[in-house]
């Protein structure tokens, strides 16, 4: 019954010969699995979209449209390693060494491989194709993985899926091969072998895996050709062959790969995850100071950032960017915004304001977009709306986009609002509060009613002179009113005072509050006017 | 007939003594003395208020309270249904938020603005005027010119925001398209305001208001 599951494990202990029914046609008949009941009910159906990249090495070097080949060296010499199709039309190939090609075509481009390169091309797909599934796995140097069977129905079925993302492949510049199966190596393999297949059902798998030439396994050149020798050309006549022969001469892993191909076995995959921050550069060809153009750039950029944040469901509150000169450290320009946000528009927006500010002292030659911490960004339900005709409405705007147009323009040191704190000193009483933070609750204490406090308060105390012992102001002696009102101490953050605090009057009737220092030398100070 | 009549009374040409009719009322001063002499009997909300003094410190700010209190608890005349905000743009001190609250103004609802130079905070003002979240904007604008000062009006029209420019006693002579100019002068009996031109009102002085 569960042949198919054995099979690996037989490998291993060799312990019951097989009958020879079993040895000669093992996958004839397969078998269906035996699945045990608990697991039958949460399985899914999977289908993975398999996107194979063949001309990556290409795609992502290549710096201009002229002829292109890329080179790679080989035992001392440089080798064709792919040609684009106006080298191959001067007669270029894979496999001839670089003078050769050189001499075919003097106008050619070489362009040394670049795995980096390649790789970065691959994640920035990978980042993009984000939006198609959850799923998204990088399954080789060339190859990449979506599993699509929960995304059919938002994206309306099979074909409007397949045409979005090989359109968007087409605009990134990129030609792939593309290939749908229900295991992630069977869609591999169909697309290395070029079929634009869509394959849902396992039974249709098998049988159109076994017309796969050996060649679309990737499997080592050796194994291939020790197999061509022995008159195996497809994967239907490497099924054919005895397991236990097969294991012995090529080794389990190959037998292994087959049964995931075919199903009989479980393949996971990782998925893969983008950085949770955003950073992007834009360089340029040349240096450049028009505003307009830069500006544009940041958009993209902007853009970009947009559909990182959206692919994650996240926000950020703050951006940075960078501007880099050829010489001299970058110029930095940061952002902040009251709530998480990732909409590009109301980015831009903040931008503009800093922008029209901004002095870059030397022409630019790259842009850089890094965003801060990013945050879940809760989509806001929009409140159900019963008007009544004495319903009066919210206000338009909130306060949280007023501050950060103020804060683009002023800074954000210079934009705040106030809390209470429950403190005697009166240089404490209160703090400063940052509307980008989190609204915390303000006004903790209430404070008592009959203390009398200033509305004006100087930032330092001002030393009023004194004339034998009484304060004068503006040239004239104070009269006091009330007081005094003594506060003491503050030994816990090295900041006590003793101090007595009076109202006083001058001699234009402007009210102020005064206090004499306890400690000597006994100074009046101004500390505020009732304004 | 005397809708008609009503009608060419409302042309704002058409001057009535003390007796004139006010589209929209006033917001209270909580000084009932300054209440009867401002037309609508009370603050100009949706326009530019100058107050000019000596110097800061006088009593501008105890005039102002009991209005900016009554903004910032909930106000059944507003058009909004929470209140606005209250934002202060480059105040020469700084509002000391326990007086504030004793004054009974919400402190959760303050924005304290500081540009650095004059053209920022006209702007800092434009923007909180024009932007509908403050009730009430005051600033304290050492210039403002004519043609400024039209703009900030145009602004608090737009926003329905009351703006208050405080600005020194030297300003008195350039022109301005404020609805109402107040001067306080302080003497030793106490604060004298002057109101020395009000849009559908008259010019008064009231003594020993504070």
């Amino acid at each position: 019954m569960s042949r198919a599951w054995k099979s690996p494990v037989t490998v291993r202990d060799a312990a019951p010969t097989p009958s020879v029914a079993q040895q000669v046609l093992p996958f004839v008949e397969p078998a269906p699995l035996v699945k045990p009941s608990f697991l039958a009910a949460t399985l899914v159906q999977r289908l993975w979209f398999c996107i194979w990249l063949p001309d990556l090495p290409l795609e992502a070097s290549r710096s201009s449209d002229d002829a292109t080949v890329i080179v790679e060296e080989q035992q001392g010499i440089h080798r064709v390693l792919l040609a684009d199709a106006k080298a191959q039309a001067a007669g270029v190939m894979t496999g001839q060494s670089a003078n050769a090609a050189l001499a075919l075509l003097p106008t050619l481009q070489l362009e040394e491989r670049s795995l980096l390169q390649e790789q970065q091309a691959l994640e920035a797909l990978a980042t993009w194709l984000e939006r198609f599934s959850s799923f998204v796995c990088i399954a080789d140097r060339d190859v990449l993985l979506l599993e699509i069977a929960g995304s059919l129905r938002l994206f309306g079925g099979l074909p409007p899926l397949r045409e979005k993302i090989s359109s968007g492949l087409r605009q990134h510049g990129f030609d792939a091969s593309l290939a749908i199966a229900p295991t992630p190596l069977g869609a591999t393999w169909l697309a290395r072998a070029g079929r634009r297949m869509c394959i849902r059902d396992e039974r249709n798998l098998k049988r159109t895996l076994r017309l796969l030439p050996l060649a679309s396994l990737n499997w080592p050149e050796g194994l291939c050709a020790s197999l061509t020798g022995m008159g195996v050309t497809t994967i239907g006549d490497c099924l054919r062959l005895p397991r236990e022969g097969f294991v012995r001469r090529f080794g389990a892993e190959h037998m292994l790969e087959l049964d995931r191909a075919l199903g009989h076995l479980p393949d996971p995959r990782n998925s893969w995850r983008a950085p949770e921050r955003f950073c992007a550069d834009c360089e340029m060809t040349e240096e450049t100071s028009d505003r307009e153009l830069l500006l544009n750039i940041c958009r993209e950029l902007l853009l970009s950032h947009e559909q990182f944040l959206l692919a994650r469901q996240l926000g950020t509150q703050r951006l940075c960017f960078s501007f880099f000169h050829l010489k001299g450290p970058a110029t930095e320009l940061h952002l902040g915004c009251a709530r998480a946000d990732r909409s590009a528009e109301r980015w831009l927006e903040l931008l503009r304001i800093r922008f029209d500010q901004l002095v870059l002292p030397k022409p630019v030659i790259a842009t850089r977009l890094q965003s801060g911490m990013t945050q879940a960004l809760l989509a806001e339900s929009a409140r159900l709306n019963f008007h009544t005709a004495n319903d009066r409405p919210a206000r338009p705007y909130s306060i949280a986009q007023l501050a950060e147009r103020l804060i683009a323009r002023i800074g954000e040191q210079s934009v705040h609002s106030m809390a209470l704190i429950a403190e005697h000193r009166p240089q404490y009483a209160w703090r400063a509060q940052s509307l980008l933070s989190d609204w915390a609750s303000s006004t903790l204490s209430e404070v008592r009613r009959h203390l009398r406090r200033p509305l004006w308060m100087l930032p330092e105390p001002a030393l009023l002179p004194a004339d034998s012992g009484y304060p004068l102001h503006q040239g004239g002696r104070l009269r006091l009113l009330d007081g005094p009102e003594r506060l003491e101490t503050g030994w816990w953050d090295e900041d006590g005072i003793s101090r007595d605090y009076y109202t006083a009057v001058n001699l234009a009737g402007i009210r102020l509050w005064i206090f004499r220092n306890r400690s000597r030398p006994s100074c009046w100070y101004l500390h505020g006017y009732f304004g | 007939m005397s809708s008609s009549l009503d009608k060419l009374l409302e042309n704002p040409r058409v001057w009535r003594g003390t007796h004139q009719t006010q589209r929209k009322a006033g917001l209270t001063s909580g000084y009932p003395e300054l209440d009867r002499h401002l037309p609508g009997g009370g603050w100009p909300t949706e326009a530019l208020t100058e107050i000019l003094t000596e110097q800061y410190g006088i009593g501008e700010l105890r005039l102002l309270m009991p209005a900016l209190a009554r903004l910032s608890a909930e106000d059944p005349q507003s058009d909004y249904s929470e209140p606005g905000w209250i934002a202060w743009v480059a105040p020469p001190f700084q509002p000391y938020p326990p007086a504030l609250q004793q004054c009974g103004i919400d402190l959760s609802r303050m924005l304290i603005v500081r540009p650095k130079g004059p053209s920022e905070i006209l702007w800092s003002a434009e923007q909180a005027l024009s932007s509908g979240t403050c009730a009430a904007v005051l600033f304290w604008a050492e210039t403002l010119d004519d043609q400024a000062s039209r703009r900030l009006q145009l602004a608090a029209e737009k926003g329905h925001s009351w703006a208050i420019a405080f600005r020194p006693m030297l300003a008195r002579q350039q022109p301005s398209a404020a609805a109402l100019r107040l001067e306080l002068h302080s003497t030793a009996q106490g604060t004298r305001v002057h109101i020395v031109k009000s849009r559908g009102g008259r010019p008064t002085v009231l003594n020993n208001l504070l």
